[in-house]
């Protein structure tokens, strides 16, 4: 037991820790029932205790009674240390301060080694199992926002009576948004980020593996807290809750707050981690110019994501004191700015965006190549619009607040820094339809859905520079417009660019073929909707409808019928292409390494790719996208001034 | 292909491109008399057109709640006006390739992997320089109109004058709006502090508002007359407007403001100027300004 190993690194003999018990040790213990053991225990003796602590009929400031605010918040605390103690999260750093550092094997079995199905249900490093859990946990997100965006346009629909009470109609546009926020945020960066690109630059792990795992669990522990709002008088403020409304609101507005402040935490973790993981982890031989674009991307989403999500961040810890102990950052009564938590919502909400479109972007110039076989249209201009977008994303967040009165003057600057935006965008959109010039469409969904993504991403893009502009935006502004125009950019580039990136990886992720008929039906028989819907809105909007209402003048019914229908079609799009995907997964075809025929280094690892991906690390030794044959017009050109040394390109 | 290997290789990096390359008006001849070329001009084309009537057809629900009453709403339609106008020759590129490309670049379907490799185009100078300036003329475009159409809009509304600051003149009217939840209420200075719930302004006068908030953050949206600024609590925002239409319009309030915002809607009365004096004298206004 106590006998020291030692190990020969450079010649140095290091003295290596020393295994106690069974490789794992308590991990072998902690999985998802006892983080839920731990969590509802937590949170239940949390509750009762503060339950008993709190007076009887002590009340606020403002008359209102303080016992279900505070029993509740304890009871959400309770529940993210109870979970997070509970799955293990912490055994790692008590593991190293009483000097226990795991071994090799600890590690192993931390990384999931022979344990078979249960990895997924525990605090497994491996990033190819995070990446699942992630894939899974996002589906589940998606889906229960997906369920309210139903119920949502239901009530619009029955423009006749109202479907549910004023109440309850708000808290689902507010938990509609916040859930489909944080699904959008994760849906590339998590499944894809975390499984697909270690393996792209020739790593065996992300750079910090149990804070991957970290990352991953808190998103769970804030998706339950975000659920449980439901039970707590719903978020009934939008997906923004504003001050000083939502100090209004019921104690679920504690659960909101909460669930960015962890969820917060799980972004910062995972962007240190993906950032690290891309600076240091690449291949030998992997200058930056022969990294793939994906790579960029999602360094420059976690960038965004490092300094935008803290804002955020702040403005609920400052919402959370206001209400909890009298602090008054918010309340105009007292001093306090409404105009303050504005800006700090918005120094996140609009980089956001971005955080969502940049990888899912990035994913699509990433498989196109393969598709097109012909390499990437000017990989430089790629990472200039990257580079530009990531710039220029801290700087305009104002446009959200040009019709609050918050400072007239910074209309002009903000409005000129939002419309400098479309350069670097448009950048990727020449990316993308330079890769597609003159190349032969393998006509597979991934590729197909790029069309789609780039038919909704101009929609976006030109009901965009309405909205920047500030004459048109005081028509715009808190209009039904609004929310088509966003839809176009989060639902149509991102959510059908992330679809078309998880139908791309489906095969090596999951070790299976996807049933790519079924999935295509779904697919655009949702994106068919999905025009159904946000046209007829864009419509309401133009007519003058405002957003987050659910009763309005019958001018409106029409466009809000058909939005309606449109949604139920989308609703079925996506069920198709979920049944085709589950279906798949469960009993599909099992997939060669490399049914594509990519040159990346993803793809040439064996399927299912083994834990530690390399047996041994690859060396690069080429750009990506090496795809292609000579330019046939290459020569033509040359003749003309006899010049017949033409450039050699293709694989060598 | 990339290598797996065990030892650290130091590859040398592949060749630049040449840049020995046909004089560039040689170039854009040739590259016209490609057959692509051609289709993809004449599909921009088509489909250019068929967007182009888009500029019109936006401004038609636009006028569903009401025709424009002020210059202000004027200004607001020729700016979407002319952006459609504006957008309609990228946008029918970027569809024009998207469609060619389906319909004359489609290559093999099914799941064997294709034979064929395309074109290794890894650039294109020319394509790329024309897409910058075009974009980038597109955008400065839009920043000048902006610029000078908001400058225009801030002088229709007044600017932002301090309360104290206002004119007095006979011409002019002042409201304060106040909002609550959720209700509307408007205060007439210049008339005994009337106070009403239906909004009357009268024709041809420049109105300046004095907008604030009881409660929560609510916003102030005169449909037809292009107005819309927060009422929020604890400040005091300003706009105006000057009506230049006769008729009923419609206020709205723009920002979620808790269970009833859906309702939280009231009227605009633009009446001629006698008619507003007789108003404001029925409410008690007595004295006229
Ligand atoms: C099934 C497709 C979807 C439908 C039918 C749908 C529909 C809606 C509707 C009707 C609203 C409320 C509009 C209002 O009255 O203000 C809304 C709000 C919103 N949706 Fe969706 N949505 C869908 C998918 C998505 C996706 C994929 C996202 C991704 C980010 C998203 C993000 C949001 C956000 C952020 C809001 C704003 C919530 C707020 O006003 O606070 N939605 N959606
Ligand atoms: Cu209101």
């Amino acid at each position: 037991m106590s006998a020291t190993t030692t190990a020969m690194v450079f010649g140095t003999e290091i003295h290596q820790p020393v295994q106690h018990g069974k490789p794992g040790g308590i991990m072998r213990r902690l999985n998802i029932v006892t983080g839920l053991i731990g969590g509802i225990g937590l949170a239940a003796v949390a509750g009762v205790v503060t339950n008993a602590l709190v007076p009887s009929g002590a009340s606020t400031a403002t008359f209102a009674p303080v016992a279900p605010d505070l029993v509740y918040l304890a009871m959400l605390v309770g529940w993210t240390i109870g979970f997070s103690v509970g799955i293990g999260a912490f055994v790692g750093p008590i593991r190293w301060f009483l000097g226990r550092d795991l071994t090799h094997a600890d590690a192993e079995y931390m990384a999931g080694k022979d344990l078979g199905w249960v990895r997924y249900f525990k605090f497994t490093t491996d990033h190819k199992v995070v990446g699942i859990q992630y894939l899974v946990v996002f589906a589940i997100i998606l889906g229960f926002g997906g369920l309210l965006a139903m119920l949502i346009r239901t009530e619009l629909g029955v423009t006749w009576a109202e479907v549910f009470s004023p109440g309850f109609y708000n808290s689902m546009i507010g938990t509609h948004g916040i859930a489909m926020i944080i699904a959008m945020i994760i849906s590339v960066m998590g499944p894809i980020a975390n499984f697909i690109m270690p393996i792209m630059i020739g790593a065996r792990d992300m750079a910090f593996p149990r804070l991957n795992a970290l990352s991953l669990w808190l998103v769970v522990v804030a998706a339950v807290m975000l659920i449980s709002t439901l039970f707590q008088g719903g978020i009934q403020d939008g997906w923004s809750v504003y001050q000083p409304l939502a100090s209004q609101a019921p104690p679920a507005m504690l659960g909101y707050q909460m669930t960015i402040i962890v969820f917060a935490i799980s972004t910062g973790v995972a962007s240190v981690n993906l950032i690290v993981t891309a600076l240091t982890m690449r291949a030998k031989g992997m200058t930056w110019s022969r990294t793939p674009i994906f790579v960029y991307g999602v360094f420059g989403a976690a960038l965004m994501g490092l300094y935008a999500f803290p804002f955020f961040q702040y403005s609920q810890i400052m919402a959370l004191t206001d209400r909890i102990f009298d602090t008054s950052f918010f309340n105009p009564l007292q001093g306090g700015s409404v105009w303050l938590y504005e800006n700090l919502f918005w120094l996140l909400g609009h980089p956001e965006v971005y955080v969502i479109l940049i990888p899912s972007t990035a994913i699509l110039l990433e498989l196109m190549p393969v598709f097109l076989r012909k390499p990437l249209f000017s990989f430089n201009f790629a990472i200039a619009g990257i580079v530009g977008v990531v710039a220029l994303s801290g700087l305009v967040w104002a446009h959200h607040m040009y019709m609050t009165g918050w400072a007239p003057a910074a209309n002009y600057p903000f409005m000129l820094s939002t419309e400098m935006i479309s350069i670097p965008v448009g950048f990727l959109v020449l990316v993308m339809i330079g890769t597609m010039w003159r190349g032969l469409v393998w006509t597979r969904l991934p590729v197909m859905a790029v069309y789609a993504v780039i038919f909704n991403k101009m929609i976006g893009g030109v009901t965009g520079i309405y909205l920047s502009d500030v004459p048109a935006n005081q028509f715009f502004h808190g209009s039904m417009f609004v929310v088509a125009h966003f839809h176009y950019m989060l639902m149509g580039a991102g959510l059908f660019g992330a679809m078309a990136g998880l139908a791309f990886y489906f095969p090596k992720m999951t070790g299976r073929i996807l049933d790519e008929r079924t999935a295509s039906i779904g697919f655009w028989t949702a994106f068919v909707g999905f025009q159904i819907t946000f046209m007829a809105m864009f419509v309401a909007g133009l007519q003058g409808m405002p957003r987050r209402v659910l009763q309005f003048d019958s001018l409106f019914n029409a466009p809000n019928w058909i939005s309606t229908i449109g949604a139920y079609i989308i609703g079925l799009g996506m069920l198709v292409f979920a049944g085709a995907v589950i279906s798949s997964w469960i009993s599909g075809d099992k997939a060669p390494a490399n049914p594509f025929g990519s040159k990346s280094l993803e793809w040439q690892t064996p399927t299912p790719v083994p834990l530690e991906n390399f047996a041994v690390l690859p060396v690069v030794t080429e750009r990506p996208y090496n795809y292609g044959v000579a330019d046939p017009y290459e020569k033509e050109l040359a003749a003309i001034d006899g010049d017949l040394d033409v450039q050699k390109v293709g694989s060598q | 292909m990339t290598t797996i290997d065990d030892r650290p290789v130091n590859p040398p990096d592949e060749p630049e491109p040449p840049t020995n390359r046909p004089p560039s008006m040689e170039r854009v001849r040739m590259w016209l008399r490609r057959p692509y070329a051609k289709g993809i001009v004449i599909l921009t084309i088509i489909i250019g057109l068929a967007l182009l009537p888009l500029a019109w057809l936006i401004l038609v629900p636009m006028n569903v709640t009401g025709a424009p009453a002020s210059a202000i709403m004027q200004d607001i339609e020729t700016t979407v006006f002319w952006f459609t106008i504006v957008s309609v020759p990228i946008v029918a590129f970027v569809y024009a390739v998207l469609v060619y490309s389906l319909i004359k670049w489609r290559g093999h379907s099914g799941d064997t992997i294709p034979e064929d490799e395309s074109p290794a185009i890894r650039s294109n100078t020319i394509g790329v320089v024309l897409w910058t300036a075009f974009t980038s003329a597109l955008a400065f475009f839009l920043v000048v109109w902006g610029l000078v159409a908001l400058a225009q809009i801030t002088q229709n509304a007044y600017g932002t004058i301090s309360a104290d600051q206002q004119p007095g003149d006979a011409q002019s009217v002042i409201v304060n709006v106040t909002a609550q939840q959720w209700v509307w209420t408007f205060q007439y200075p210049q008339h005994d502090n009337v106070t009403t719930d239906v909004l009357y302004l009268p024709k041809d006068r420049p109105i300046y508002f004095n907008v604030t908030s009881k409660d929560v953050i609510h916003n102030f949206w005169l449909v037809e007359l292009g107005v819309k600024i927060d009422a929020n609590p604890g400040a005091i925002t300003q706009t105006g407007v000057t009506p230049n239409k006769l008729g009923t319009f419609n206020l709205r309030c723009a920002e979620l403001c808790g269970m009833h915002h859906a309702y939280m809607e009231t009227s605009v009365e633009v009446l001629e100027d006698r008619a507003f004096n007789s108003v404001m004298r029925e409410l008690g206004g007595g004295r006229t300004s």
